[in-house]
């Protein structure tokens, strides 16, 4: 909302006090200023000149060549195009050098053979309305050579706040809610204003029904002998400057009127209204109304309308009816001043799509006391500028409304533990409160405090309501900072947290995981290509991309979508998510899915071209990565199998290359918990993900469960002492069947050591030449280590005997190196 | 014989003096004391000699080997003491040599802030919490003051999960203020970062989905001064500098009196981009616990003040890094965050 400096003057004396100064007070004690500017600042610029001739342009019927006198002496020729100049005239004179709207800066220019030095300017090219038709002429009593903004008296400065700061404040939606601010603030007075009607006659008004309670008043005011035309300056200026466009006498009166106090009104055509007079009522199905905009407006039962007999005429506390809008030819006026309920205002403009300075106004819920008052100011100010007017009838004030205004009780102690002053006497409190238009009786520790009207509608209801009061005048930055001291209990270890922070760590650090987050919302088109579109999901009834309506019960799917485009950037794509997942079909006795703590990985990386080295592939990179991980937070590597038939395993996993792991539950090591997933993507969705040609390649998933792996029992972390005597490494070699697994080998390598057997690994693995058909070679180094002796040569040797016949058994040979 | 140790010696010595490299002393070890070497063969021969020359020639033979045993070591020493030198001395440095990659991965910038963030609350005494994402109408409105005809509960700004409107994507972090109320007894004090959701068009500035932290005090008598006086310290340790605030009036529903604090510009002195020039960044949203969020999580608003206040990650992620655009975050894109 913007506020005029000079339209604040007309309520409260700012006599020394700086627009900007004003800008910081507010901010710290009412509502946010978000700027503070010079009003149409080009007008200092441009200057009062005489017209002292005006001579035909040699080249050119249309323009003549002007002799302006802009003062000291100054006689500048300026070429002009208009019509209506003429020596003799005050007018406007931009000089060369000076800028005007629109980023136009005035240079020295020849037009059709002659030196023009300025320019005469138009209102519009002022940004002072929108005539256009000729120059201003300014008034003659202004003196040549001042600046116009200084001899026409238009110097302002504009205040800008930030309407989310006053959403809670329906008095501040007027320029005199501001000032009453500002008195409160500089402890100076609110100018009183003479709300009171004027006398009126005593014919009868017109009829009001209301017939829905979304309107708790209706004031309707005759007023005749009106006419129409344009609003003197002191009018058009401060509504330009508070962004409000002049455009004639009477709807510049009825928006003076709402920016003044904050409260909407009409004026409708009482000649185009029916005999009938007004009803309120909700709109029927069907209905429809032209807004005077020129908009067909099609209504719903739950929009208030405003209907002259039956008619409607005006769209309620929205925008008025083009049929009865009013006109140069208006004499004869109906005012309306009415209360309307704010939600239904605020629906019915959300609605409608339709949000209007009135409707603005009235979703803040306005005091219902106010209309009264307000007819009273539009009707005093309007007779100011139109003594004729009469009002033939007294006001017609229909509806149930009750006066917001309210009794509270303060307790100072309660003011000053809040606040934090301890030394802040109810005197004190008192006194800030009535700066504040509060009415206050000091009785014992207790004030009891009048909540005027304008306040009580929403934001001062309670107690504490009035401590904020007491604190944003007494103001914030005043109140001594303090800090906090307690008995300081440490924080329940959360071992969740714990836990995820450190597979953050570990897997972001050696084995090169990017972290990621995505969004909660998965797209259905997404699901359906991983074939998991059948799961029950918790579903956005209003997505805000169309399709991205469900929440995601794992982050898998997420974590595929990013493959594609990163694999255009890069060869190695590795990323994880920790996050959450919900589950539509598991809710509580309140309503509340399922959540899911998950970690989510995902690997991919182009097919090797040849192999330099031997390189068993993703699954088992991303298989250590998953045990060391686990090594690093507690747990024993998991027992990994191949997945049960239930549940069923996730759609994106290969059916026949997947394993999962399972621990010991925690609490009860007979349970299984099997918290880890880790396989392959089905080789039937590389294509759906874009992961073909020059983006194909090996892709492999995990997923844990980050709950069920706290659920899981640890492994029991001891010390082993170093080993006292030296290892033996050996590497061997086996020849075997190509179905028979590694894991069968380590066993064999393991059982041929006799306990003897520290630590095995796989270093190649190789099918080819020098290899028959439908065999394969594992190559293992082991280190065989004993705690009792040096192992020797021949001990060694024993290993490889027995090892040897092991691999026979398994219908394979060991190779000789 | 001991005119064949003479000559020996004399030629051992000479030869060993002009060796004039590691390998030729090797060579010259084996030809005079290895094994086959001819002072180990006069050592050898000992047994054969006379009676009177055994012990002089054994000794002769002895303190020769020891001698040139001495001298190749000397030697050997010199020629390990010139290879050092030459080292030393080397040319082919190329200063430019580029280093060589190594493989890593990285933290989401959010996750990095969050934690600097938490660390300094968790010093400070307090607990961090976690909330549900998918959340009750209730915590997330109505506990928190805000009733069912309040404009933030309109559609343009909540996503909803249910047609009755019992169920939301949280708008704010603000509803685990009401279950830590359930089921904390006070005094507490306690953190809360999460991610929240608003119905929103995502552009440079806005994200429908974002990051927030959420803080919590509840005790007796905790006043206006702890709150400025707490976040005040929390902003110096995040910037490690004093830093200067300012608490203007802002409106909550869930806070009474509730604020809105800005921190001094850290980054300019007269005004810069970040700032837009007013020198004053808006930081936060907080306030005193309005009595009917304490009456809703089941503590006397008579017996207990507290205050709460709730700050933007997403945006103090911005100007940690200077980052531009607000999309990234949620992008996954690796050639932002391996920047990390």
């Amino acid at each position: 909302m913007l506020v005029s400096y000079r339209w604040l003057q007309r309520h409260v004396d700012l006599t020394g006090i700086s627009p900007q100064q004003i800008a910081l007070d507010l901010t710290l004690s009412t509502a946010e200023v978000e700027g503070v500017e010079a009003f149409l600042p080009h007008l200092a610029q441009v200057t009062v000149g005489a017209v002292k001739a005006r001579g035909p342009h040699p080249d050119a019927d249309k323009l003549s060549v002007c002799t302006v006198d802009i003062g000291a002496g100054n006689d500048l020729q300026i070429v002009c195009g208009a019509p209506n100049v003429a020596a003799g005239q005050k007018v406007a004179v931009a000089t060369v050098g000076t800028v005007l709207p629109g980023d136009f800066k005035l240079k020295k220019s020849k037009i059709r053979g002659v030196e023009s030095m300025g320019m005469i300017c138009s209102v519009r090219e002022l940004d002072l309305g929108d005539e256009h038709d000729g120059i201003w002429v300014l008034p003659a009593a202004a003196e040549v050579g001042r600046p116009v903004s200084a001899a026409l008296d238009l110097e302002d400065w504009i205040l800008e706040i930030d309407n989310k700061s006053i959403t809670h404040r329906p008095d501040l939606w007027g320029q005199r809610g501001i000032a009453g601010e500002l008195a409160a603030i500089y402890g100076r007075e609110l100018r009183p204003l003479d709300l009171s009607l004027p006398a009126t006659g005593a014919a009868p008004g017109v009829p009001v029904r209301i017939e829905d309670p979304a309107c708790s008043r209706y004031v309707a005011l005759a007023i005749d002998g009106v006419r129409g035309g344009k609003s003197p300056d002191w009018l058009r200026h401060l509504l330009l400057a508070v962004g409000q466009r002049p455009l004639d006498l009477l709807v510049d009166i009825s928006n003076f009127v709402m920016l003044d106090l904050g409260q909407p009104n009409h004026l409708f055509d009482r000649r185009r209204l029916a005999a009938g007079g007004i009803t309120v009522r909700m709109a029927r199905a069907g209905e429809s109304l032209q807004t005077l905009d020129g908009e067909e407006r099609k209504l719903g039962t739950s929009d208030l309308l405003i209907c002259s007999g039956d008619e409607p005429v005006a769209l309620a506390g929205i925008m008025g009816g083009e049929g009865s809008k009013v006109g140069q030819d208006t004499s004869q006026l109906l005012l309306e001043v009415a209360a309307f309920d704010a939600v239904t205002i605020r629906r019915s403009a959300a609605r409608i799509g339709l949000r209007t300075d009135a409707s603005t106004r009235f979703e803040k819920s306005l005091d219902p006391g106010l209309p009264l008052a307000a007819a009273a100011h539009l009707v005093r100010t309007l007779r100011e500028i139109q003594p004729q007017i009469v009002l033939p009838s007294p006001p017609t004030d229909a509806g149930d409304w009750t006066d917001p205004s309210l009794r509270l009780e303060l307790r100072g102690e309660r003011v000053r533990k809040l606040l934090g002053l301890p030394d802040l006497a109810d005197e004190a409190i008192a006194t800030l409160l009535r700066k504040l238009h509060f009415g206050v009786e000091l009785s014992g520790g207790v004030l009891r405090v009048a909540v005027p009207a304008n306040r009580a509608t929403k934001d001062v209801r309670i107690e504490q309501d009035l401590v904020e009061e007491v604190g944003r005048l007494y103001r914030y930055d005043n109140v001594p900072e303090r800090r906090l001291s307690a008995e300081i209990t440490p924080p329940p270890f959360d071992e969740r947290r714990a836990l995820t922070e450190r597979i953050r760590d570990r897997l972001s650090g050696g084995a090169a995981f990017h972290e990621v987050l995505t969004y909660s919302f998965v797209a259905g088109a997404l699901l359906e290509k991983l074939g998991a579109l059948d799961r029950e999901y918790v579903q956005i009834v209003n997505p805000v991309v169309a399709g991205e309506d469900r929440v995601r019960r794992s982050l898998v799917p997420c974590l595929l979508a990013l493959l594609e485009k990163n694999r255009r950037h890069h060869g190695d794509v590795r990323l994880f998510e920790i996050g959450k997942g919900y589950l539509g079909e598991e809710r509580d006795e309140r309503g509340l899915p399922r959540e899911l703590h998950e970690l989510a990985l995902v690997w991919t990386r182009p097919a090797p071209d040849r192999k330099a080295s031997f390189d068993a592939g993703l699954f088992p990179q991303l298989r250590g990565v998953l045990e060391d991980l686990l090594g690093a937070l507690g747990f024993d590597a998991p027992d990994w199998g191949l997945p049960p038939a239930e549940p069923a395993l996730e759609p994106w996993y290969h059916p026949g290359e997947t394993l999962v792991g399972a621990w010991p539950d925690r609490e009860d090591p007979s349970r299984r918990r099997s918290p880890l997933v880790l396989g392959r993507l089905d080789p039937g969705l590389h294509r759906p993900l874009g992961l073909v040609q020059e983006l194909a390649g090996e892709v492999v998933i995990a997923q844990l469960s980050i709950d069920g792996l706290l659920a899981s029992r640890r492994r029991a972390f001891g010390y082993r002492p170093l080993p006292r005597f030296p290892g033996n490494k050996v590497d061997v070699a086996l020849a075997v069947p190509t179905g028979v697994l590694a894991g069968e080998l380590v066993r064999a390598i393991e059982a041929a050591g006799k306990g003897q057997v520290r630590s095995v690994e796989l270093f190649d693995l190789y099918t080819g030449s020098g290899i028959a058909e439908g065999r394969k070679s594992l190559a293992f180094h082991v280190l065989l280590q004993s705690d009792q002796k040096t192992l020797t040569d021949a001990d060694a040797a024993k290993f490889i005997q027995r090892l040897e016949r092991a691999a026979a058994e398994l219908g394979g040979e060991l190779r000789s190196e | 014989m001991e005119q064949r140790l003479q000559e020996l010696r004399t030629s051992a010595m000479e030869r060993l003096e002009r060796a004039a490299s590691e390998e030729e002393l090797r060579a010259l070890e084996r030809e005079f004391v290895g094994k086959e070497g001819s002072v180990s063969a006069l050592l050898a021969a000992i047994p054969t000699l006379s009676p009177q020359e055994r012990p002089i020639i054994g000794k002769g033979a002895n303190v020769l080997k020891r001698d040139i045993v001495a001298e190749l070591e000397r030697k050997k020493a010199e020629f390990e003491a010139a290879a050092v030198e030459a080292q030393r001395a080397g040319s082919d440095f190329d200063p430019t040599l580029p280093g060589a990659p190594q493989v890593r991965g990285s933290l989401h910038p959010l996750t990095l802030v969050r934690r600097e963030v938490e660390a300094i609350f968790v010093s400070m005494g307090y607990s961090v919490l976690d909330g549900p994402e998918v959340e009750l109408d209730y915590y997330n409105f109505q506990a928190l003051n805000i009733p069912a005809d309040h404009p933030a509960r309109e559609m343009q700004d909540t996503f909803y999960c249910d047609r009755e409107g019992k169920l939301v994507m949280r708008t704010q972090t603000s509803p685990v203020q009401i279950r830590a109320m359930e089921t904390l007894a006070p005094p507490f004090r306690v953190l809360v970062p999460g991610r929240v959701f608003r119905n929103e068009e995502p552009d440079a500035t806005h994200e429908h989905t974002f990051h927030q932290v959420e803080g919590l005090v509840v005790g007796e008598d905790i006043t206006v001064g702890h709150l400025s006086g707490v976040l005040k310290g929390f902003l110096r340790e995040l910037f490690q500098k004093e830093i200067e605030v300012r608490l203007r009036p802002g409106y909550f529903p869930f806070v009474e009196p509730g604020f809105e604090l800005d921190v001094r510009c850290p980054f300019c002195e007269a005004g810069c981009r970040v700032c837009k020039s007013t020198r004053w960044i808006e930081f936060c949203g907080c306030g005193m616990v309005h009595p009917a969020v304490l009456d809703a999580g089941g503590i006397d608003p008579e017996a207990w003040t507290g205050f709460a206040f709730g700050f933007g990650l997403d945006r103090l992620v911005m100007l940690r890094y200077g980052i531009d655009d607000l999309r990234h975050f949620m992008a996954g894109d690796l050639r932002f965050l391996e920047q990390f």
